[in-house]
């Protein structure tokens, strides 16, 4: 009941689903009541360090990393030795007494070097608590998950910044600045009650009920600082990731010295209450960014765009300050820009960057960059300027530097930026392909595959061949030159069909074994591995000329109409052979039109036969006797066989009667299938114009057919505008999504006009079913569907993932 | 291409030697020396191809044409010891099913004397 209202509060602010409220809220104010007490922090950290040493002792304070990097390593092994829980509970309450042991020394000690000291501890709190925090998300959302609530978690943080910015404004006018560290234990120890409750309110995997066709997450090895850089140096998507925080860690160092300096120089009165009001305008800013803009634009836009907003913005700021390095608004400028986009539109994004990473090597992955790559670039920024001062012979002192040395770092920090973009381009198209692999392998159509590796046709006649060697060695010799005029009457097939000593046996087996001494005959060389191919060729040619002779049309018609009148005995054989030799005649043939009557037959052998002659002959009066025979589930195979022989020929009559609503299901079906048999750019046509008439019923069929022809044929160019139409209707027709298979349709027609490969690991994914699965299918076509087509689809999808809010903390 | 003729038990047999082809068309081809035979009243024919190396489709339409002038006289023409190519070319073309052939000329000449 609680967590309904709660959920009816959030959902006001924040695309929160139900049974996700509690968990939101609790992580919201996690986020919150890390980032206020640091805010008060890092403001008292940057007046005591300037106050007692001066800017240009920034870069050593910078190059403190050192020690942020040992409480990195220190970090990665108490985690894998850690649960969860106590690893956030332990750190917290260690921050706590920190701050309460800074406190007591800067009122006991007026050595200036504490402020140094101060700074480092100011940075191993940050990093360690804002890791932790987007570690324990990574752990409890899929990307889609994560994409629609982080501005909710985020705009937390922002707002618990804003908040502590703000009470160190007005109370460091009003007490001892170094007083505000009580307050900053104050709100650790909430924080420490937060995650406690956090945790306590956690299911157990089983309890929730989701995830629950995954195994469990395996519990994570114990891992040190150089197995988590390993598993960075292994991946190339990692080190790209990497090599973004990198130069982004290095601007971001340059801005922060030049944006101090210009703020020193400009002589405040209480250094830490500007700091103070300063951080809290920023995030204000950052907040209100957050909120509003961050998530809309990364779902409007992606994560390769939400990239490149904030270097963007710094370049241009940064150019700003180069012409004009002693202007107080544009140093609150370009570090109000640098923290906004840093904290809302690039924190997003580069967080969604690690979902497509397994999860063992995104927790090795996080701590080395995060912690690590992150801090000593901070290192590099540092040196980074010791190199600009170097260069302008600088000599260092707790005097400000001069507006030329700030034009310098200016351009320094411009040309860092445009790498950055550089290497953001190259990320965002690394982030697409590493979610792609996360999907399922990629989808075939069996009966392609089965089509494509097998020569069904001559499997069939080999067989055929076999069947006829004890029914009639009239029979058996067409079929046999079928194959040789084939070039598949290979030696083993024929050893299959005729064995050498094949001399006992029915009349029929030992005419067989005839034939076979035949087929061995020097003048009768068949077998082109084996003889002359010329002389095959020539052999070959002779019969052809014998069946177009007239005398042959009139002696053998007489001999058919005795056959087809069943004058001559031979009865269904008789018909058989008669079926089989007409093949083999020119198209143009007199005795060619007694095939008619044969596709007509009654016996399923006979049509067989006479099919497969009407494949080769291809005459458009045989068409309908052949599709009337897709009805008869005896013959089905052998008329649809010889239509697709047709090919492009008989398009027009197939969509004829596929268009013909008089006509039954019964045949406009197997038509559409006979359309995607054929496989051309024509036949796909027909079956988006009917398609787009509404085939009322057909549509599966239709569908089906597109993608088979896609699946046979990728030369095959499908009209955008008559797919997207078939889109359209099919996602109007779309009732509730169920189960994925109702979406199969909107699939096929997707794979018509984007990578198919990509459509398809989605849809697998879907059928997968969890939430994770779900996930990726639907962040993946997130980055591939035009955004009218995502309003339509992807909400659908989401709804597909089974189980409640939120997964098991490992 | 060489052809005899001869006789034997009211059978016209035509011994055919060398090879039937168009490239090798003689004077008087095989169609025209059987419709000879069928103007005199001899209505059993016998082709004997003993001696025949080759023949190609010009071939087959004579002996097709032979039958058919036969056939429609009201007579009988008949093939003995055609090879082994030439048989599976008549299995495939489907002649066999319309031609009365034999392996050895006696068995042939037995089939006349049982009509």
């Amino acid at each position: 009941m609680a967590e309904r209202r709660l959920h009816k509060v959030l959902a006001a602010v924040a695309k929160v689903k139900p049974g996700e409220a509690r968990l939101a809220l609790l992580l919201f104010a996690y986020f919150f009541l890390i980032t206020a007490p640091y805010n008060i922090i890092k403001s008292l950290r940057d007046a005591s360090y300037l106050e007692d040493l001066g800017p240009n002792f920034l870069p050593f304070a910078y190059a403190s990393v050192v020690v942020v990097g040992l409480a990195v390593s220190l970090h990665a092994r108490l985690q894998a030795r850690l649960s969860r829980r106590g690893l956030l509970m332990g750190t917290l309450a260690v921050s706590v007494v920190l701050d309460l042991v800074f406190w007591q020394v800067f009122h006991a000690s007026s050595w200036k070097w504490w402020s140094l000291v101060y700074w480092m501890w100011a940075n191993v709190l940050v990093v360690v608590l804002t890791t932790q925090f987007w570690i324990l998300v990574n752990d409890l959302f899929n990307p889609r998950e994560a994409k629609r609530l982080i501005g909710f978690f985020g705009s937390g943080g922002i707002l618990g910044g804003v908040a502590g910015g703000i009470l160190t404004g007005f109370a460091a006018r009003r007490m001892d600045p170094h007083d505000l560290l009580l307050i900053s234990a104050l709100l650790l120890a909430a924080a420490l009650a937060v995650v406690r409750s956090l945790f306590a309110g956690r299911p157990s995997a089983e309890a929730a009920g989701r995830r629950a066709a995954e195994p469990p997450p395996a519990a994570p090895a114990k891992v040190g600082f150089w197995d988590c850089a390993r598993s960075v140096k292994g991946s190339r998507y990692l080190i790209l990731i990497a090599a973004v925080v990198l130069v982004t860690g290095i601007v971001s160092t340059l801005i922060d010295w030049q944006s101090k300096n210009i703020i020193f120089v400009a002589g405040q009165a209480n250094l830490t209450s500007f700091f103070g009001f300063l951080n809290s305008g920023l995030l204000a800013f950052a907040f209100l960014f957050q909120l509003v803009l961050t998530s809309r634009f990364i779902d409007r836009f992606g994560i390769r765009l939400g990239l490149m907003i904030y270097p963007a913005a710094l370049l241009l700021l940064s150019v700003g300050i180069a012409a004009a390095p002693a202007v107080l608004w544009l140093a609150v400028g370009i570090k109000g820009s640098d923290k906004a986009l840093s904290y809302s539109i690039n924190q997003s994004a580069r967080e969604l960057l690690y979902i497509p990473v397994a999860p063992e090597l995104k927790y090795r992955a996080k701590i080395f960059i995060d912690m690590f790559v992150n801090r000593f670039s901070k290192a590099l920024g540092g040196l980074a300027l010791l190199i600009v001062f170097s260069i302008a012979h600088v000599r260092l002192s707790n005097a400000a530097a001069s507006p030329r040395l700030v034009t310098e770092a200016s351009i320094a920090s411009a040309a860092f930026i445009v790498v950055w973009i550089v290497l953001n381009i190259l990320l965002g198209r690394a982030y697409v392909r590493e979610v792609r692999l996360q999907l399922a392998k990629k989808w075939e159509r069996p009966d392609v595959l089965v089509s494509e590796r097998m020569d069904v046709e001559t499997a069939k006649l080999i067989v055929d061949a076999l069947e006829s060697r004890s029914q009639s060695p009239t029979l058996f010799a067409l079929h046999l030159y079928d194959l040789a005029r084939r070039k598949k009457l290979t030696p083993e097939i024929k050893s299959l069909l005729v064995p050498p000593s094949a001399t006992t046996g029915s009349p029929a087996e030992r005419s067989a074994s005839a034939i076979n001494s035949l087929l061995e005959a020097e003048e009768a060389p068949w077998t082109p591995e084996a003889a002359d191919p010329a002389l095959s060729a020539e052999m070959d040619r002779e019969i052809r000329e014998i069946l177009s002779l007239d005398s042959y049309q009139a002696l053998m018609g007489g001999y058919a109409a005795g056959v087809l009148e069943d004058r001559s005995g031979g009865g269904e054989t008789s018909r058989m052979e008669l079926a089989k030799a007409i093949g083999l005649m020119d198209r143009g043939s007199p005795l060619v039109s007694r095939l008619d009557e044969l596709l007509a037959d009654a016996s399923p052998a006979v049509f067989q036969f006479a099919a497969e002659s009407a494949g080769r002959l291809r005459r458009r009066e045989f068409v309908p006797a052949l599709v009337r025979r897709l009805t008869d589930p005896q013959s089905r195979g052998d008329a649809r066989a010889a239509l697709e022989k047709y090919g492009d020929s008989v398009v027009g009559t197939l969509s004829d009667f596929l268009a013909d609503r008089e006509e039954s299901p019964g045949i406009r079906g197997p038509v559409a299938s006979l359309l995607a048999g054929i496989g051309t750019a024509e036949a796909a046509e027909a079956l988006l114009d009917e398609l787009a008439r509404g085939p009322a019923g057909l549509e599966p069929d239709i569908v089906d057919a597109l993608d088979r022809i896609r699946s046979r044929n990728s030369e095959v160019a499908f009209p955008e505008d008559a797919v997207r139409a078939g889109l359209a209707r099919a996602l109007a027709a779309l009732g509730p999504v169920t189960a994925a298979a109702d979406v199969l349709p909107v699939f096929r027609l997707l794979g018509l006009i984007y990578n198919h490969e990509d459509v398809f690991r989605a849809y697998q994914s879907l059928l997968k079913g969890t939430e994770d699965s779900v996930g990726y299918a639907v962040e993946l076509l997130d980055q591939t569907l035009d955004p009218e087509l995502k309003g339509g689809l992807l909400p659908r999808l989401e709804s597909l993932a089974r189980g409640g809010a939120a997964q098991e903390i490992p | 291409m060489v052809i005899d003729k001869r006789e034997k038990n009211n059978v016209v047999i035509f011994d055919i030697e060398g090879e039937i082809r168009r490239s090798d068309i003689t004077d008087v081809t095989l169609h025209q020396l059987v419709k000879n035979e069928l103007e005199l009243g001899k209505k059993q024919i016998l082709l004997n191809f003993e001696k025949v190396d080759f023949i190609d489709s010009f071939g087959v339409g004579e002996i097709l044409a032979s039958y058919i002038s036969t056939l429609n006289l009201g007579g009988k023409l008949k093939l003995a010891r055609i090879s082994k190519k030439l048989f599976l070319i008549f299995q495939v073309t489907m002649l066999t099913k319309v031609l009365d052939i034999f392996d050895e000329e006696d068995l042939a000449l037995r089939s006349f004397l049982k009509e």
